[in-house]
């Protein structure tokens, strides 16, 4: 058993509020629904889906943390989410940001205030640029983090 | 200067086949060409690690001993020799020798920063539980009572289940052999293709052996789990306390260091982290490797609490 699946067979029970484990079949892909608890107007009522792709170096090394749609789920609105579900936060950036203690329910209620904390219902500068380029992978994009307030 | 010049390019030709081998999980083919590299020059510990390791990948664990017993006699600091020795004396259920070769293995791998010794802490603590598990054998036995007989019953049970499985295996080589011997005129060809079939008859029996083996390990616990739980006084929950735990990997700690911030870590695990980030996995400020120092009485506590506890590796 590797460090990585023993991690994540561990936290398989109770869950913070508004936070479901949708998928987790195995121990590379997961797939976590999240809602805003607060009455945010841009998110109210509404469910998103995460996907956490690990690898065989979790925790040490960061999961890959997307939006994904799915039938009746959408992309959330946010000035660091583009729309093909990409996130631009910190903590899950493989340099720095990110820190092997971490766990999956920790990156959940970050991405959770993040949205709580919005106020700007639009996209990323530049979204549709980037979209277009095709790049799925978080790893492969150097983000610049120049708005200390999210 | 000929003979130099003539050992250069076989190395080099050796080194690259050896690669293509191991890319293309030719274990034998490696182990192979490993063989005709001692031939050549038996004074290279390498050429005898990197034969223990292909000999590690097909289960041939007396040979591997060997191996890395002559790699040790050449070169008594190979980290790879005590690694594969230690993984090799588990294997072969020696959990004694297992521990001290991978003891061994882990200070030479700590001295050298190699990234391997967090797999190698791993195999200290499976050689520890081993040797958990026999002493609690040992002492289920010796209290006697009816889980001592049905632990031994199921054990002579699954001991048959293995030798019939090998006894029919046997039967089956000897008349294959027959055959062989009739039908050697027909051509090279087919003996070729029969050696491949013998090949792969032997890995489906030692898989067969080994699922046999599994499943009685596999009752053999389960009855042990159901008499703990039976005697209220003898059964304590299996919980690992927190402070013995690793923030990161959460697995028992065998080597625990602690940061200037005062929160502990298992060594090998901060060591990786630091790899990639020089900072406190908790507070995100500045750490280096300097800043980390063995936690002797947190040690102590994990060491202790593992030899009353041994299923505490698989926690």
């Amino acid at each position: 058993m590797t460090f990585a699946t023993r991690r994540l067979r561990k936290i398989v029970g109770a869950l913070p509020p508004g936070i479901t484990l949708v998928r987790a079949e195995d121990f590379k892909e997961w797939q976590l629904d999240i809602r805003v608890l607060d009455d945010n107007p841009i998110y109210k009522g509404k469910t998103y889906r995460l996907s956490f792709k690990f690898n065989i170096n979790y925790p040490i090394d960061a999961p890959i943390v997307t939006f994904v749609e799915a039938p009746g789920i959408t992309i959330p609105m946010h000035p660091h989410i583009y729309s093909n579900g990409i996130i631009c936060l910190d903590l899950l950036s493989s340099g720095n940001g990110w820190s092997p203690v971490q766990s999956v329910e920790s990156v959940c209620m970050s991405i959770q205030s993040m949205l709580t904390g919005n106020t700007r219902n639009e996209r990323p500068e530049g979204d549709a640029d980037f979209v277009r380029s095709g790049n799925t992978n978080p790893r492969n994009i150097r983000f610049v983090y120049d708005d200390p307030t999210v | 200067m000929w003979w130099s010049v003539w050992d250069r390019l076989n190395i080099l030709i050796f080194a690259r086949l050896w690669c293509r081998c191991f890319q293309a999980s030719d274990f034998i083919g490696a182990e192979r060409f490993y063989t005709r590299a001692i031939i050549h020059d038996a004074t290279n510990p390498a050429y005898f690690t990197n034969r223990a390791l292909s000999r590690l990948k097909l289960s041939l664990w007396e040979a591997v001993i060997d191996d890395c017993q002559h790699a040790l006699d050449l070169l008594p600091t190979s980290l790879k020799a005590y690694t594969y020795l230690g993984q090799a004396q588990l294997a072969l259920d020696r959990p004694n020798e297992a521990l001290s070769s991978s003891q061994q293995a882990y200070k030479l791998a700590i001295a050298v920063r190699s990234p391997s010794a967090a797999t190698i802490a791993g195999t200290v603590l499976q050689a520890k539980k081993r040797k958990w598990e026999v002493s609690e054998d040992r002492r289920i036995m010796e209290e006697g009572g009816l889980l001592g007989k049905l632990v031994k019953m199921l054990t002579e049970e699954g001991e048959k289940e293995v030798s019939a499985v090998e006894t029919q295996w046997s039967l089956g080589k000897e008349e294959g052999r027959v055959h062989k011997e009739h039908r050697h005129e027909e051509g090279g060809e087919w003996n070729k293709n029969r050696e491949g079939d013998t090949q792969a008859l032997e890995a489906a029996v030692w898989e067969e052996i080994e699922a046999r083996k599994h499943s009685t390990r596999e009752r053999i616990n389960l009855l042990k789990d159901v008499f703990a739980r039976a005697d209220p006084a003898k059964y304590k929950p299996r919980i690992v306390p927190d402070h013995l735990i690793d923030n990161i990997t959460f697995c028992i700690m065998h080597d625990p260091v602690i940061t200037k911030h005062g929160q502990s870590y298992e060594r090998a695990t901060i060591l990786e982290h630091l790899r990639r980030s020089k900072t406190d996995p908790l507070t995100r400020e500045p750490l280096t490797e300097e800043d980390l120092r063995p936690n002797l009485a947190l040690r102590v506590a994990c060491e202790e609490f593992m030899r009353e506890n041994g299923w505490a590796v698989d926690y």
